[in-house]
């Protein structure tokens, strides 16, 4: 797999009420790999992962990417319309043909919910849509934020192998997470953050084995645990 | 006056299908009718830009939307009366006591509730989808489509408010209408008249009757909302 910067951010830095909620954060995120971002709840993961995706605005630094990728994002408690599962779809893609459609219903496991209204999905089958609403545009980045939380073992699993499979067909996954079993199954990457700051940022392996800091030797301990 | 006559006339009234009456109902349906169809044509769209757009002079329009809320019928009637009266700017479109001038004054005064409410409601729709829409790129006349589509069952709420206030105001119609008799009468005036004449129990009455038709237009809502409720698509 290429070692190619998709995304690179420098110095990212933003202040909420007067607190630094990220603290010049300098990484970049490489193509084809996933990369996790682990840290405590509040820590500044999602923002981050929000910052990368450009739909928060940072106070300073600055992102690079190359503007002819496109890239969908999957929210931790999906954002859905008002209208059935098989309409919200097709707002999320609207060039897709009914046959296409029809298929990722069925890998999804949802195809005898098409015209369930979206909103009335269980939490397992709303994320499902909104994992097949934003691998069915191609795209070429995905941004997750923690994309199996609260759902049951089946579901969690359904959507790993999605994640798997998206990751297999070439897609830049970057992810946050708190279930480290998960993170250690699928990142290539980690970037751990303490307190607005990136104080990790390694490969998977590596960091797993060997966490270099106090915070995150006891964040795997106590999610281990 | 026995406390039952009015409830009594009110039945006879409804009865009886007079054609006076069935006239001024017929009327007083048409002309709010229209004007609030009127007022969510321009109201919804512009609350839905008030409530997804940050623009300049946004909070301007939204003080002086705010503003025409509180605005008094007569004032609005006195207004429209100086625009559309033979000497105004707008009296060469000769409507002055005509069922159009009606149609203008309640629209004028029912646009502003239309737009405060369903900005209100996009506003909140709006703050839900705004991370999706940002994720996705998706450009303004697309979001307002969305939201309008989305709010629909509020929307009728809005409908419902702006008809109660159209259908019952009577200060501005009877100024640029004129209560002219089997051309411009309408419930509301139709009423004011007949108590100024101390015909007290028919005024109860054509007010009873107007409350029958409220209470008929709500109930149409409940089964719009009822089937939208078994559709699922208010969840």
């Amino acid at each position: 797999m290429s070692d190619t910067i998709i995304i690179k951010a420098e110095a990212l830095s933003i202040i909420k009420d007067g607190s630094v909620i990220l603290n010049a954060v300098t990484t970049h995120i490489l193509q084809g790999k996933i990369t996790m971002l682990l840290g405590h709840n509040g820590a500044g993961k999602s923002l981050l992962l929000q910052a990368l995706h450009g739909i928060i605005v940072p106070d300073s630094g600055v992102i690079t990417a190359p503007p002819a990728h496109t890239q969908k994002m999957v929210f931790q408690k999906p954002i859905l319309l008002r209208r059935s599962a098989s309409r919200h779809f097709d707002f999320l893609c609207p060039d897709i043909s009914q046959t296409e459609k029809m298929a990722w219903f069925e890998r999804a496991g949802l195809i005898g919910q098409m015209d369930t209204p979206a909103r009335q999905l269980s939490g397992g089958e709303q994320q499902k849509l909104a994992f097949i609403g934003a691998l069915a545009s191609k795209p070429d980045l995905l941004f997750l934020d923690e994309p199996s939380a609260n759902l049951d073992f089946e579901a969690s699993a359904k959507i790993e192998s999605l994640i798997s499979d998206a990751h297999k067909n070439g897609v830049t996954i970057i992810m946050t997470t708190h279930n480290i079993a998960q993170a250690h199954r699928l990142a290539d990457h980690v970037l751990f953050i303490e307190h607005g700051k990136l104080i990790e940022d390694r490969n998977a392996k590596d960091f797993f084995a060997n966490p270099l800091h106090d915070a995150a030797q006891a964040y795997i301990a106590h999610h281990h645990a | 006056m026995d406390f039952w006559t009015p409830f009594k006339l009110a039945f006879d009234l409804l009865l009886s299908s007079d054609t006076e009456l069935m006239g001024i109902i017929g009327l007083s349906l048409k002309v709010s009718l229209t004007a609030v169809f009127i007022s969510l044509v321009i109201g919804m769209p512009l609350g839905a830009i008030l409530a997804s757009k940050k623009f300049f002079g946004a909070p301007v329009l939204i003080v002086i939307s705010n503003t025409f809320l509180s605005m008094p019928p007569v004032v609005v009637g006195l207004l429209i009366y100086i625009l559309i009266s033979r000497s105004g700017p707008l009296g060469w479109l000769e409507i002055l006591y005509t069922p159009y001038a009606m149609i203008l004054a309640q629209s004028i005064l029912v646009v502003p509730m239309s737009i405060a409410l369903s900005r209100q409601i996009f506003e909140t729709l709006n703050n839900e989808y705004k991370p999706l829409f940002t994720s996705l790129g998706v450009n303004a006349l697309r979001r307002i489509m969305v939201l309008v589509v989305d709010a629909r069952i509020a929307l009728i709420t809005i409908g419902l408010a702006c008809f109660g206030r159209a259908i019952s105001e009577v200060g501005a119609v009877i100024i640029v209408g004129g209560n002219i008799r089997h051309s411009t009468r309408v419930m509301t005036t139709a009423i004011a008249l007949e108590t100024s004449k101390g015909e007290l129990a028919i005024a109860m009455a054509l007010g009873l009757v107007l409350l029958s038709i409220a209470l008929l237009v709500n109930i149409a809502s409940q089964f719009l909302r009822h089937y939208f409720k078994k559709a699922a698509l208010d969840v």
